[in-house]
């Protein structure tokens, strides 16, 4: 990594006097605070300086007078925030998405939610609320109205449906749909049996949780974040809990490191699992789906086992882990896990093997890794398509930094990578986790904290199952965070959906979904 | 008198109405409890002995369930077409010898196997009908694939069928099975490997099931239909199933007639029919369980460039063998 403080002076040389302030986020993650406008200049720089850079998040506050708005650039395996303020009264800022078209949805979602209107976007529409939700209530503004919304504006429910367009015919899938397993909507626009645009609508669940958290304690919000996906809940708890702790200044036990490292690995190997029995039923193999579920089980029976449930583990909390592991569970851990490798490499084999299933998932649905950047994908979809990112490696949290392991990659970029991206970080947990009972030091696994945080504000990345996982949370000293802003894998992962669809055969769009493991729970926080 | 009670007899009981339909829902339940086995889950358990009577729990099941036909559904063709797709597939069997003779003595006449084929692609249509008329996009979807996988895959699987005629010398179906001293599938091995791809392209089984793919288009041509219409359309779908494996059994396996035939012919004579039926059932559900499904273009593509010129060059192999075989036989 570059020294920050020659790209600092580098970045003031460039901005000079636009340059306002620069503080720093716990866990050492910088902030540079720019005039309004200025931010497309310091973008622009670090992209310049950084090819593989990319957005995670778009951040927005609401400061009273002003809104803050926070640019959370992923570079050198870090975070670098560029923030900027806007007048709250007329809301405007040129947008970022022709610098980074990863940025599309994030400004979308900002604008949604807090009512700020990014100049040059390519294409301003709702994403998150209905479509006939009033226009000047921004729900994550302070003083938006908790009640007497009203429920319904003049002219609404139009409602699109098949239409034709020329030789384009307007398919709409969703938002149910056979294929899709939660309320989502993507309106395809097909010649014949190819696809030739795609245009997502997600926020039919969508369930205000941001906002939640901040009527909420800390202690309420663990079980309310975890919430957020119940497939990857612990990465949810874990993320949350080592913001609060960064903010704290709080160091947690090793022990609890390694119980976290543990959970954390459990759940993507029960993740990964669903996902791959789901593709396998994506794409018409039956036999295999009802395997790979029944081979998921005793993973759930870990976990019940370590945490007491099987699905929402509520095993985080802040300062370290709830329950500790029992010593003589240990060894039935590790017969289960040993079982599993040998399974898992029965499907490898057949995902190498098996004529149909190649035939329906190799070179469909390619994204190329110069795609896979600009689009800013996070998790196996990124690492199906070449790109090395990983938080546990790039910026160790929990016991990563003491346990070894590989970063899979396959440079194919299409569906079937994808898939083996899985299937092979499968094993590489199941050694994680071998690695960490045996290695799991005694003492306390958890410290007990003050319920009252102090003023300040965090970063706290996971990589979750599908991919990084983004926290910020500011406190203002109050036993209620003042904001929660929770970026989800698949938030970032949907618009290269939209690439990787075009000129596809329809028939092979529910596999291409499903082979980027989308979790519409999530992205509906 | 008594002869026609005899003729009533084993038009509706046995071999004939009763006697398919109980032997369908039988296999049915073998298909099911195979398939179950094979993806390590138990299947049909409760209902009956081993759960042998779900089946017909379920099918009893839709005939209650409420009959909902679409507001602008209101024509012949989606109302009739499942039960005369039935019974047409139940018709055909009329054609097949099951205990050793015809449900009808005297209805096997020279050509009966180009009847029943044409029967079956007839029935087939209607399927194709029933989704057509539904006024669904799913329906619609799935109505033009039967037809696109029908069109492709009655070609070969006529082809196919012809090649037991000519080692036969004779397209009766029952002629052709009593000539079976060994069975043609030991004798054409490949062109029964052949018929057995074709019946499950045919049977619309995996990896060939894409007009029932039911993450893309729900449950296909199905998809408008509930309560007896459902159970009927399903009914002739399993029928279906036991006449493509029946017709494999009379063409390729020898019919009825097996190596043990002492006593009573015609409890011999079943017997054998059903085990060997019972084989062909089971070794499709194999096939489904170990196959993705293809890609409606992937089907095709099998379907042109790999079998019809296949099943062409077997016919001609098995013209050519019947010139040196039939004389042996008279």
């Amino acid at each position: 990594m570059r020294d920050i403080s020659v790209f600092l002076k580098d970045l003031s040389n460039i901005l000079g006097s636009k340059i306002l302030q620069t503080r720093i986020f716990r866990p050492e993650k910088i902030c540079i605070q720019v005039q309004a406008g200025a931010h497309r200049d310091a973008i622009k720089f670090i992209l310049e300086q950084d090819e593989n850079a990319g957005i995670s998040a778009i951040t927005g506050i609401d400061l009273g007078e002003k809104i803050e708005l926070m640019y959370h650039i992923r570079t050198y395996g870090t975070i670098i925030t560029i923030g900027t303020e806007v007048p709250k009264k007329n809301a405007k800022i040129e947008s970022i998405t022709d610098l980074i078209p990863g940025a599309n949805f994030h400004e979308r979602e900002a604008s949604d939610l807090l009512g700020v209107f990014f100049e040059g976007h390519p294409n301003p529409k709702r994403l998150i609320l209905p479509e006939d939700w009033p226009g000047n209530i921004f729900p994550l503004r302070k003083d938006a109205p908790i009640t007497n919304i009203p429920s319904k504006m003049e002219g609404s429910g139009h409602v699109e449906q098949v239409s034709y367009d020329g030789r384009l015919i307007n398919i709409v899938m969703g938002p149910q749909h056979p294929a899709l397993i939660e309320p989502e909507r993507f309106s395809l626009k097909v010649e014949g049996e190819i696809v030739r645009q795609v245009e997502p609508r997600i926020g039919y669940v969508h369930r205000g949780i941001e906002k939640a958290t901040e009527s909420r304690t800390y202690l309420q919000n663990i079980y309310l974040v975890e919430r957020v996906c119940g497939i990857c809940n612990a990465a949810h708890a874990v993320c949350f809990c080592q913001a609060i702790e960064a903010i704290m200044g709080v160091n947690i036990p090793s022990r609890a490191k390694y119980l976290r490292t543990i959970i954390l690995e459990l759940n993507r190997i029960h993740s990964h699992m669903l996902l791959l029995g789901h593709a396998f039923l994506e794409v018409g193999y039956e036999t295999l789906f009802h395997y790979m579920w029944r081979d998921r089980e005793p993973i759930m029976d870990i976990m019940e086992n370590l945490t007491g449930n099987r699905v929402i583990t509520s095993f985080i909390t802040i300062g370290g882990v709830r329950r500790d592991l029992r010593e003589e569970y240990i060894p039935i851990i590790k017969a289960e896990l040993a079982k599993l490798k040998d399974k898992i490499d029965f499907y490898r084999q057949i995902f190498e093997n098996d004529s149909t299933i190649k035939v329906r998932t190799k070179g469909i649905g390619v994204l190329s890794k110069h795609d896979a950047l600009k689009l800013c994908v996070v998790g196996p979809v990124a690492r199906g398509s070449g790109v090395r990112i990983d938080v546990r490696r790039d910026e160790p949290y929990a016991a990563y930094n003491e346990i070894e392991f590989n970063v899979i990659t396959y440079d194919d970029g299409d569906s079937w990578a994808r898939f083996m991206v899985r299937l092979d970080e499968i094993v590489e947990s199941i050694n994680i986790i071998q690695y960490a009972l045996d290695h799991l030091p005694s003492g306390p696994y958890r410290v007990r904290v003050p319920r009252i945080v102090p003023a300040g504000e965090a970063i706290s990345r996971v990589e979750a199952p599908r991919g990084e996982l983004f926290y910020y949370v500011k406190s203002n000293g109050t036993a209620y965070p003042e904001r929660v802003k929770i970026r989800t894998p698949t938030f970032s992962n949907i618009p290269s959906f939209i690439h990787i669809a075009e000129g596809c055969n329809i028939a092979d769009v529910p596999a291409i979904f499903s082979s980027l493991d989308p979790c519409f729970s999530c992205t509906d926080r | 008198m008594s002869l026609d009670f005899t003729l009533i007899f084993r038009i509706l009981i046995f071999p004939g109405f009763t006697f398919i339909l109980l032997l369908t829902m039988f296999c049915d339940w073998v298909e099911r409890k195979i398939e179950a086995r094979m993806q390590n889950r138990i299947g049909p358990l409760y209902t009956g002995p081993a759960g042998i009577l779900q089946p017909l729990a379920d099918f009893v099941k839709l005939l209650t369930k409420e009959d909902i036909v679409p507001f602008n559904v209101r024509n012949f063709v989606f109302k009739f077409a499942p039960i005369i797709s039935l019974s047409i597939f139940i018709f055909s069997f009329v054609f097949l010898p099951i205990d050793g003779a015809n449900i009808i003595s005297g209805s096997s006449f020279e050509g009966d196997l180009i009847l029943v084929l044409t029967l079956v692609s007839i029935a087939n249509f209607l399927l194709f009908l029933s989704g057509w008329s539904s006024m669904n996009p799913y329906s619609a979807i799935g109505a033009t694939r039967v037809l696109t996988q029908l069109t492709a895959y009655d070609i070969p699987l006529f082809t196919l069928a012809l090649a037991p005629a000519f080692l036969a010398g004779s397209l009766s179906i029952s002629t052709i099975a009593s000539k079976q001293h060994i069975p043609f599938a030991l004798l054409i091995p490949w062109t029964f490997a052949f018929f057995m791809i074709a019946l499950q392209a045919e049977l619309e089984k995996d990896p060939f099931d894409v007009p029932h793919a039911e993450t893309e288009i729900v449950a296909g041509y199905e998809t408008e239909y509930t309560g007896r219409r459902l159970a009927f359309l399903k009914l002739a779908k399993d029928v279906q199933i036991v006449l493509g494996a029946a017709i494999a059994v009379e063409l390729f396996l020898g019919g009825p007639y097996g190596p043990i035939l002492y006593g009573s012919s015609a409890f011999w004579c079943t017997l054998w029919f059903m085990l060997k039926l019972l084989a062909v059932v089971a070794f499709t559900e194999y096939l489904t369980c170990i196959f993705a499904r293809l890609r409606i273009d992937q089907v095709l593509s099998v379907n042109w460039r790999l079998l019809l010129p296949l099943s062409l060059l077997s016919l001609a192999a098995a013209a050519g063998v019947s010139l040196w075989l039939n004389p042996l036989w008279r």
